[in-house]
């Protein structure tokens, strides 16, 4: 701190200078116009000065006023309690990046200890037919860090005028993200009855080999296996695991739908084709006034 | 080491033959598979008579003199085609009934699209077939005609008999969810919780794909790899090759459900089970099943595992009616209508039932039973009738 204090008067000289310098140099730069004017005029050179004298006027003016603006915010920054300020700005950029990649990181080791820990998992033995408390810890470490470190960034307010446009296209992104790690989960639930059938036919192979009754032909030995594997779908499926897994991923998947559909209707808003919203306001009238007629159509039958 | 206790050349062995056969399969199957496949389904000639928006009636030629007074008129489930009963002649519940000189009409559902979306159970019950049954009432001259749902169709048959008794001779209720308080089926189990507000409110109409997606689901084993594996296996078999293609281009020939009614049917029926309380309304009207008075054929599957026998029996205890009869197939959802065993049990069962009742006045209902009068007022071609017999309901199971 004592050092940041003792550092500030040079380098708040040397900023001053360079401000006061630069302010100098777009003085000088508009003074030289008129005299860059006539040396066009003279020479009748085609080219962008080369223009009508009314329209030279407007040019002039307009390069008249830049001038002055970045004339005027040059002096303003070389004065010494400004420079101050805009230091300090600059000064706190990179804490605002160092914090992002901090966080990017945390959740990048957290994943990996994720990751280790189940691969300290992979050997252990699954029982055969039982599909409660599974171990999903992969899939939930992915949706935690998502959800923790990084969803916050694309669900961070917009501002503007495409404010609602950007909203829109970040909550698709999210909900996209969200899709794949829900879908990855309910998939690995669906690959667990192979790998479980998997393991029940070993057994079976070797009791088989053990009696000496191993079947003779190949398709003996798929039908076993299919019997096997449809057990074990039938057990997965009546599972709570299962059910929650197949409620979650549904949910996903129609989150994710209806994101994508309210960012193509913005698109579509730009082009002469009508939205689904449109077309289904008109298909509730089109509903409506037919009841209304088929109804009237009868009484007047009656 | 212990010897092991089979001969390791005879696996071996058997194994080359399995090889050589898989091989000689494999060299075969390009002459089926790129050869002329005969594989369309429903060919059997119809005209359409009525039509009213995506609906059409279809009314099958005559194939030989009528023998039934009564027409009847089939209607089909929202979810998948009518198509699955005139797969292919020889398998054709259609041509069936048409050989029994049955007068046969049919509904189909069409392909709804967005602008339907709004349409109801009601719309379907008390707006299409109310005007279908009135068109065929009028284009025969008769006050009554014979019905048969099956499915979903089958639930939308027995909420119109409730609705309009008057105009339905007799009732068959074919693989019909009627009773959704049942955890036998896995479908029951996952409807109890699904978002039907949420997913109309995302698909507009539910996805056909999407809902054959998850019946392919139910039993990912046997739909998913088995019925592949065993085409792998017959792929050198022109008959088998076509009987299958026919069999996937129906099964996969899914329209979308309209929004609204797939809302309602999930919510009233699944989630609720309204129906079969007789506390279920269609706009404001009550579906009372004691109006249900009409004669009650109830056929279901015993291996059904989209409609279980839970969801199908309850349904001929409720109904007003004396005389009513259930039957259950040893097959599964589709086997009724297309197994070859079920050919022969199915479809002749539902003509001599209808036959008998064919010309028949109106059964008693099970509180004119209760009090024995029996006086009843004949309806069809026949004159006023007095009828005091006396018919219990009868339960049969038959294993075919």
């Amino acid at each position: 701190m004592i050092e940041d204090r003792q550092d500030k008067p040079g380098q708040e000289s040397k900023t001053t200078d360079v401000f006061k310098s630069t302010a100098d140099f777009w003085s000088a730069a508009l003074k030289m116009w008129p005299d860059i004017n006539k040396f066009y005029k003279n020479n009748g050179q085609p080219g962008p000065a080369a223009a009508k004298p009314e329209e030279n006027g407007r040019i002039q003016d307009t390069w008249q006023s830049a001038l002055d603006l970045w004339q005027t915010f040059f002096s303003a920054m070389s004065e010494p309690e400004t420079v101050d300020s805009a230091i300090k700005s600059l000064n706190t950029a990179p804490a605002i990046l160092l914090k992002m990649a901090q966080t990017g990181w945390n959740g990048y080791s957290h994943l990996l200890e994720q990751w280790i820990e189940k691969a300290g998992q992979i050997g252990q033995k699954t029982e055969a037919y039982q599909f409660e408390n599974l171990n999903h810890k992969t899939f939930d470490a992915w949706m935690e860090i998502y959800q923790k470190d990084l969803q916050q960034y694309l669900n961070m307010p917009q501002l503007g005028l495409t404010r609602g446009y950007q909203e829109r296209v970040n909550e698709l992104a999210d909900k996209f993200n969200i899709l794949q790690g829900v879908a990855a989960k309910f998939l690995y639930l669906l690959y667990l009855p192979m790998e479980k059938s998997f393991q029940v036919m070993q057994d079976k192979v070797k009791e088989m080999t053990d009696k000496g009754s191993l079947p003779k032909k190949a398709g003996d030995f798929y039908q076993l296996w299919v019997k096997i594997l449809e057990g074990h779908y039938m057990t997965l499926m009546k599972s709570p695991d299962y059910t929650q897994a197949l409620g979650e991923a549904l949910t996903a998947f129609e989150d994710y739908l209806g994101s994508r559909d309210q960012v193509i209707q913005d698109a579509l808003k730009s082009l002469p084709i009508p939205t689904n919203q449109d077309m289904d306001e008109l298909y509730k009238e089109i509903y409506i006034l037919k009841k209304r007629v088929k109804e009237l159509e009868k009484r007047k039958e009656r | 080491m212990n010897q092991p206790k089979i001969s390791l050349d005879l696996i071996l062995e058997k194994l080359a033959e399995d090889a050589g056969s898989a091989q000689e399969r494999v060299r075969k199957a390009p002459e089926v598979l790129l050869g002329p496949l005969s594989t369309d389904i429903a060919t059997t000639p119809y005209d359409v008579v009525y039509e009213e928006d995506r609906v059409k009636l279809k009314h099958y030629r005559p194939t030989t003199k009528a023998r039934l007074n009564t027409p009847l008129l089939v209607v089909y489930a929202l979810i998948n085609r009518e198509t699955m009963l005139d797969l292919q002649p020889g398998r054709s519940v259609v041509q069936n009934f048409l050989k029994a000189g049955i007068d046969l009409y049919m509904v189909d559902w069409g392909y709804p699209t967005r602008k339907d979306k709004y349409l109801t159970i009601s719309d379907h019950v008390d707006g299409y077939m109310n005007n279908i049954i009135d068109f065929i009432l009028e284009r025969h001259k008769m006050p009554q005609i014979n019905l048969m749902g099956i499915c979903m169709g089958g639930a939308f048959s027995v909420m119109y008999s409730s609705l309009y008794p008057e105009k339905i001779k007799n009732l068959i209720t074919t693989v019909t969810p009627t009773n959704f308080d049942t955890d036998q089926g896995l479908l029951h189990i996952w409807m109890k919780n699904v978002d039907a507000d949420r997913m109309v409110k995302t698909f507009g109409n539910m996805p056909g794909d999407l809902m054959n997606l998850g019946f392919l689901l139910l039993n990912p084993a046997r739909l998913m790899i088995d019925k592949y594996v065993g085409f792998a296996e017959n792929m050198d078999n022109k008959d088998f090759v076509e009987n299958f293609i026919r069999m996937e281009r129906w099964i996969f020939d899914s329209p979308d459900v309209p929004g609204e009614t797939f809302r309602q049917f999930i919510k009233d029926c699944y989630q609720q089970n309204l129906l079969i309380q007789s506390k279920m309304e269609l706009d404001g009207k009550l579906v009372d099943l004691k109006k249900v008075t009409m004669p009650v054929l109830n056929i279901y599957g015993q291996f059904d595992h989209l409609v279980p026998p839970g969801a199908c029996n309850l349904l001929t205890s409720r109904v007003g009616s004396a005389d009513t009869e259930d039957m259950c197939l040893a097959t599964g959802h589709i086997g009724i209508y297309v197994s070859s065993k079920c050919q022969k049990e199915f479809t002749p069962k539902i003509i001599q039932w209808l036959t008998d009742r064919d010309g028949r006045p109106t059964a008693k209902t099970k509180a004119e039973k209760r009090t024995g009068k029996g006086k009843i007022k004949a309806v069809g071609q026949d004159n006023l009738t007095e009828v005091t017999g006396d018919k219990s309901q009868s339960k049969e199971m038959i294993n075919v």
